[in-house]
């Protein structure tokens, strides 16, 4: 008897697994999936896992439950060392290395991908935020590693329109590695290959919603599913709110569930809302 | 002079029409909303904005039609989506986009403070970013010969920054998350502190130096809607309030409503 699991709950094992113990991890801008997921590892197999963040400007070894109105506090609560923007973008990250999963909104058969702009960069069909610090470490860094939350046509593209993260690198062995909501992916000679396919997704799933040809791993095998206590501790411990799911679902649906999830977190329990002081 | 303490008015009149103006704080992390709510109302336009990232703070002067330009790696609202009024204005060509990331503002503004034209890094290499910044050059590493990237010095004319606590000379504490406040704070040539609480001396070390510091403004709850650990927490129903005005364009409407309070 498999436990059910939802395509936020596959990604954030997908992630957790990843992780090994001891490693330095960065959590993105708005990427509570990801979060979710390295968490995950800490209250598993990787204890020893550090935490660092651009969310709140500091590296820790302690963990609380994603939340949206105060995702500051677990940075700042009980921080092993408080930084600032430019040294975790200009010491920490071309130094250490650290793991960071990111979200592009499109990717290419070579591995680029992109989160600046859909369409011509001078006249884009859709502005996108930003693509935050992905310029600067994919260049240089050994590992990519990459999740799309809503695997779509749209999202794997023949060419992206705006190369602002870097996949293939000729001459350069590369750990590039994509988990999506229906299977994992890595690079082979340089071109997008699909290497598990998580429990219950077909290959034609995998290819009709895929914009180019993709390379298929032998033997292809099946995404280990979340275990029943990966699925509890994410519900329950890590990511009672909910808020992970903000990155599987869009439009209208999107909306209503962060409507529910600022509901829920205003009305439960009042942490301890402290009085004004200042402690070093 | 070591009092610097004015109005928010007073302090806003330091601001140039064209500015380069710096917006301290991140995502949606003590934001000196205070002061843009006073820029708007004072309508100091063409402003080219500045930010380690943009959001809310931005969007408002975007929407409002002050601003030019914008140089940021993220312009957005975190979990609340994209935000409404660039996200509206960039495909329309109404607004330029100089296009930045972590790196290139942070190199940018450690440039400024080491009295060098650039510095240079790896980062951008092998990405589009040099074809839509053709200001921003490679050089060959004079020891190795290796190409990189040189980041140009930036120096904001305005710097914009909440505090928890400030000192009437603009030493500041900033609570925990420190931005790219310390930098801007030196790099910039007007640098107004706004704070929820002056106080004749600190209660703990400070996180900004007064010296560059030229306006120190009392405004309590300055930052919100954003939050300003570990005072408050952001105000997630008057930013989804925003979301949801600008989706049923009724911008105008939220800045009205806003510019009263």
């Amino acid at each position: 008897m498999k436990p059910e699991f939802t395509p936020d709950e596959i990604i954030a094992t997908c992630i957790s697994r990843r992780l090994r113990d001891g490693d330095i991890v960065v959590q993105g801008l708005s990427t509570p999936l990801t979060l979710a997921g390295y968490i995950l590892a800490k209250c598993t197999h990787a204890p020893n896992l550090v935490l660092a963040s651009a969310v709140g400007m500091a590296v820790t070894l302690d963990w609380k439950p994603l939340s949206l109105l105060r995702d500051e506090a677990m940075w700042l609560d009980r921080p092993l060392r408080r930084m600032n923007f430019p040294s975790i973008c200009r010491e920490i990250l071309p130094t250490l290395e650290p793991r960071e999963f990111l979200r592009p909104a499109q990717v290419d058969p070579r591995g680029h991908f992109n989160n600046v702009c859909i369409g011509d960069w001078r006249r884009p069909r859709l502005r996108l935020p930003g693509c935050g610090g992905i310029a600067d470490i994919t260049p240089i860094y050994r590992r990519v590693e990459l999740y799309v939350p809503r695997h779509d046509a749209r999202v794997f593209v023949p060419a992206v329109d705006f190369i602002s993260g870097v996949g293939h690198i000729p001459d350069r062995p590369r750990d590039w590695y994509l988990v999506s909501d229906l299977a994992t992916f890595d690079l082979d000679e340089g071109q997008v290959r699909l290497v598990s396919l998580h429990p219950g997704v077909s290959l034609d799933d995998v290819w009709a919603r895929t914009g180019f040809p993709l390379r298929v791993a032998s033997p292809l095998s099946e995404t280990p599913p979340p275990t029943a206590e990966e699925l509890r501790l994410l519900r329950e411990e890590i990511d009672p709110l909910g808020i992970r799911k903000l990155e599987t679902v869009g439009g209208a649906a999107r909306a209503q569930l962060l409507k529910e999830i600022i509901h829920r977190e205003m009305h439960s329990q009042r942490r301890d809302s402290r009085p004004y002081t200042i402690t070093q | 002079m070591m009092d610097k303490t004015c109005s928010l008015a007073q302090a806003v009149r330091a601001i140039a029409p064209g500015s380069l103006l710096a917006i301290g704080g991140l995502m949606l992390h003590r934001r000196p909303m205070a002061a843009v709510r006073e820029i708007i109302r004072a309508r100091i336009g063409d402003l080219t904005l500045l930010g380690a990232t943009l959001g809310l703070d931005a969007d408002l002067l975007v929407g409002a039609g002050l601003v030019r330009r914008v140089r940021t790696c993220y312009f957005g609202l975190e979990a609340f989506g994209l935000a409404p009024m660039f996200t509206r204005a960039a495909p329309a060509g109404a607004l330029e986009i100089v296009e930045e990331t972590e790196t290139s503002i942070a190199c940018g503004l450690r440039a400024t403070l080491a009295r060098v034209g650039f510095i240079a890094s790896p980062a951008w290499m092998g990405t589009d970013f040099l074809r839509v910044r053709p200001d921003v050059r490679t050089v060959a590493d004079p020891y190795t010969g290796e190409t990189c990237v040189a980041f140009p010095a930036i120096a904001p004319d305005v710097a914009l920054i909440h505090a928890l606590e400030a000192d009437p000379m603009g030493n500041a504490i900033l609570g925990g998350n420190l931005a790219v406040d310390w930098e801007l704070s030196l790099t910039a040539r007007t640098v107004i502190v706004t704070a929820e609480r002056i106080v004749p001396r600190l209660s703990a070390e400070a996180d900004l130096l007064g010296q560059r510091v030229t306006h120190v403004v009392a405004a309590p709850n300055g930052a919100a809607p954003t939050s300003c650990h570990p005072l408050y927490p952001l105000d997630a129903q008057a930013i989804l309030a925003y979301v949801e005005t600008c989706a049923s364009d009724r911008f105008q409407e939220y800045l009205s409503a806003w510019l009263q309070t």
